[in-house]
């Protein structure tokens, strides 16, 4: 059907409890290994946009299936059983989401999977739960500004202690007040220079345009703060440094910015510990927005995790 | 009802019918105009339609979430209101039901003739008579109106490869209803009024949605809301209120022509409204650009829907913003080389409205059609008659268009002026009457003058008011009101009248 087009098409995946994940399928059906890719935390499949675009040329000659996705509660994404009360969210439940994306979407044939930030946690907490599918089918892992856990540490002064004890109550209220939070956001709109210099400075690197921080604060703009609170303090409690058993058995690169705040490089550190074949490469001059920072070095890791899924396959 | 129409249906017979008035078209138009002849005794008249029921463009869009973008208690006959409508803005269902009741309680229906397609319509100077040949029989008539309306013929856009599409393929005007949807890969054409009711209707039973649009529309927040069983016994009961409701709707509208065709100050407002309303619905960044339409609002027609943008931003739906290049048998391809597979395509692509397709099929005095006088762009006088066309009186025609407010109000307006025409042909005992080059050319000055610095022309679009020259003749540029007064009485002077017995020869001139 191809002929040099890029074929797209929309997927709404209906989960197990009714959340529709928003997933858009670039690439033909019988392409020979699809690639699927999981967004951070407050931001959206456009996160993977500066990525999806290098690799069009090989997606329109037929290499490779691409699959950008809205997490749940992010983007186009609902929020399932989740609507009403988000006390029990999880990441464990997002790791759910992409298994049931995968079986949907990509039910035979290797897949790669590409993790940014929470996305990344994402697969970690697929492959505890589900380890029979790496290996035949998921043939390799990219872990991009992630981490196994350890987000939250205990705190060490009073003040820390106070804020972590008092952490779940603001999430309650921020969830509460979420229509008043949305409206003093719209106060500080991603076009004002305020708000670009906080993004950057928390996010990006040295060498960041502002086209970027401008795209990416309006990526994180767009997400609600019902998002932004319900996920917090699932991101603290992730915690799969015991559990990576699976990814041991495929190939997995693991990147990181040199100043990243959000995941820092210790965080990567204790992934390669945990998996000593994985690859480790530490990008200079970057923050916590790789993919939007260095599309090419996410490229070129995942190229070599597409090749040899190929090749794997070529082989057996 | 069905006795009448097997009776009048079929061609009946090879012998040509006489009539005083015939009448193409059975919409609010022709609907309005055969009431006003029926209420004053007037018996020798038919409704030539070409489907098998009354009703017009309300009849045709069948398309899920048809329904009218101006409350009901507007959007109707000001001599048959209707206190039970169900909702404040009617679905295309209970405005068809309104329109098949009034024609039956004024006694209309017994006067038309369904099936009854016309393939052309010539003046026959010698005879003084207008030749109707339809599908179900010829008619020769003193007085012809054509009631054929604008909506009436949709457009199919010229993409390439679209007949080679091997799935299913229907206009939103020609809807098939046999064709279940659900679970399908559709790709809805188009992003104008019919469009943003079809998508959210058909969006939840989709498999997926993309949704192809070319330029983006204004959009404001329907305050569209059932109407309370008590309010409806109030309006029974007490039918002066819904007369107020009414006109407090008619003038609320009208404020709109303030900005449109006077000051383009007084769309602001309008503007951050509908501004507002995207920013509420859609969160995305992309989509909202690229739903940011970048003209003046009101050069296209302003949109109402409190479901299009979350349709457009739902999970299985996607907003397709680059050129259309082609369609294949199971895709379509846009211009950036993404191509989408479908099953189905819904060609929400709109009418022909500037040229008009009933003006080829009738002949003037000459023997040229309407449509080949009109080459230039449609001119009449007070948009209901064209000279060399005598006797010919049209509804809807050029220049009557309004996208404010209710299509029945020109609707009666020019019902009113035809009937005065007529009335003061058989007052003089004229057997022709026929405008003067003069009076048309007068009016597309007029026309010309209003229509300078409307947002219309100078709002920065290209819309279906305008035609191939860029000249506005469809659009009424001023307040309705002022139409109104303008074609209250027949302008007797503006008219070449012939009595009958006389000689075209000499003909009698006017005043």
């Amino acid at each position: 059907m191809s002929g040099g087009t890029l074929v797209r098409r929309v997927a709404a995946v209906r989960t197990a409890d009714g959340a529709e994940l928003h997933a858009v399928v670039d690439g033909p059906d019988d392409a020979p290994v699809t690639l699927v890719l999981a967004h951070g935390w407050t931001l959206a499949q456009a996160a993977w946009d500066d990525v999806a675009d290098l690799l069009a040329p090989r997606i329109a000659g037929g290499e490779l299936r691409l699959i950008r996705y809205d997490q749940r509660g992010h983007g186009r994404s609902t929020w399932g059983r989740y609507g009403d009360d988000v006390s029990d969210l999880s990441l464990d439940q997002l790791g759910a989401d992409l298994g049931e994306l995968i079986d949907q979407l990509a039910p035979n044939g290797p897949v790669v999977l590409g993790g940014h930030s929470m996305g990344g946690m994402t697969i970690m907490c697929l492959a505890a739960a589900r380890p029979d599918l790496f290996g035949d089918r998921v043939r390799g892992v990219a872990l991009v500004s992630t981490s196994a856990g350890d987000l939250a540490p205990a705190g060490r002064t009073l003040g820390e202690r106070l804020q972590l004890r008092f952490a779940p109550g603001m999430v309650t209220a921020a969830i509460g007040g979420a229509r008043v939070l949305e409206r003093m956001r719209q106060l500080l709109p991603p076009t004002s220079p305020r708000h670009r210099k906080v993004v950057r400075e928390l996010l990006y690197g040295a060498d960041a345009t502002d086209e970027m921080v401008v795209a990416g604060a309006e990526i994180m703009h767009a997400c609600t703060v019902r998002a932004f609170a319900a996920f917090y303090p699932a991101l603290g409690g992730h915690d799969k440094r015991t559990e990576l058993k699976a990814l041991q058995s495929v190939p997995v690169e693991i990147l990181v910015g040199d100043s990243d705040k959000l995941t820092p490089q210790r965080h990567s550190r204790q992934l390669v510990e945990a998996l000593p074949e994985a690859r480790l490469q530490v990008v200079e001059r970057t923050g916590h927005m790789l993919t939007q920072e260095r599309p090419q070095r996410v490229v070129d890791v995942i190229g070599r995790l597409l090749s040899a899924a190929v090749q794997d396959r070529t082989a057996a | 009802m069905t006795s009448t129409l097997e009776i009048q249906s079929g061609p009946t017979s090879s012998a040509v019918r006489e009539v005083r008035v015939a009448i193409i078209g059975s919409g609010f138009a022709g609907l309005g105009m055969a009431i006003a002849l029926a209420r004053r005794g007037e018996t020798g008249f038919v409704v030539l339609e070409r489907a098998d029921e009354v009703g017009g463009t309300w009849r045709d869009n069948t398309y899920p979430g048809a329904a009218c973008d101006v409350q009901s208690s507007l959007y109707s006959f000001s001599f048959a209101p209707n206190p039970g409508w169900a909702r404040s803005y009617s679905e295309q269902p209970e405005i068809q039901r309104y329109l098949q009741t009034t024609a039956d309680r004024f006694g209309v229906r017994e006067h038309c003739v369904f099936g009854a397609d016309v393939t052309s319509a010539r003046w026959d100077d010698a005879s003084r008579r207008w030749h109707v040949t339809t599908a179900a029989g010829e008619f020769r008539a003193r007085v012809l109106v054509s009631a054929a309306g604008a909506l009436a013929d949709p457009t199919y856009p010229d993409i390439p490869g679209l007949d080679t599409f091997a799935g299913t393929v229907m206009h939103s005007a020609r809807w098939d209803h046999s064709h279940d949807l659900a679970g399908e890969r559709v790709a809805v054409v188009g992003t104008g009024a019919s469009a943003i009711q079809v998508v959210p209707a058909i969006q939840p039973v989709v498999g997926s949605i993309a949704v192809y649009q070319r330029t983006p529309a204004w959009v404001v927040p329907r305050t569209d809301h059932p109407v309370k069983s008590w309010m409806r016994l109030l309006y029974r009961v007490v039918p002066g209120l819904q007369r107020a409701v009414r006109a407090f709707l008619y003038l609320f509208r009208e404020f709109l022509v303030l900005g449109m065709a006077k000051n383009r100050r007084f769309l602001k407002p309008v503007a951050r409204l509908a501004r507002a309303h995207l920013h509420s619905q859609v969160r995305d960044p992309k989509l909202r650009t690229a739903l940011t339409p970048d003209y003046t609002i009101g050069c296209k027609r302003i949109l109402i829907s409190n479901d299009y943008f979350p349709a457009v931003a739902a999970p299985n739906a996607e907003l397709v913003t680059a050129g259309i290049a082609e369609v294949r048998p199971h895709s379509i391809v846009t211009t950036d080389g993404v191509e989408r597979p479908a099953d189905t395509i819904v060609l929400a692509t709109g009418f022909h409205v500037t040229d008009l397709p009933i003006a080829k099929k009738i002949c003037g005095r000459d023997g040229r059609s309407l449509a080949d006088v009109w080459s230039d762009g449609m001119i009449s006088n007070r948009s209901a008659t064209v000279a060399g066309f005598p006797n010919l009186f049209l509804l809807v025609g050029p220049n009557v268009g309004v996208g404010h407010t209710s299509m029945v109000y020109m609707i009666e307006s020019q019902v009113a002026y035809v009937d005065d025409a007529l009335q003061t042909m058989d007052a003089e005992g004229l057997e022709v009457l026929e405008t003067t080059p003069a009076a048309q050319q007068a009016y597309r000055d007029l026309i010309a003058e209003k229509s300078k610095g409307t947002v219309w022309l100078a709002g920065g679009c290209a819309s279906w008011y305008l035609d191939e020259h860029g000249h506005n003749t469809t659009l009424w540029p001023d307040f309705t009101f002022r139409f109104r007064r303008l074609t209250r009485k027949l302008d007797r002077e503006n008219y070449v009248g012939i009595p009958a017995g006389a000689t075209s020869e000499q003909p009698e001139v006017a005043a």
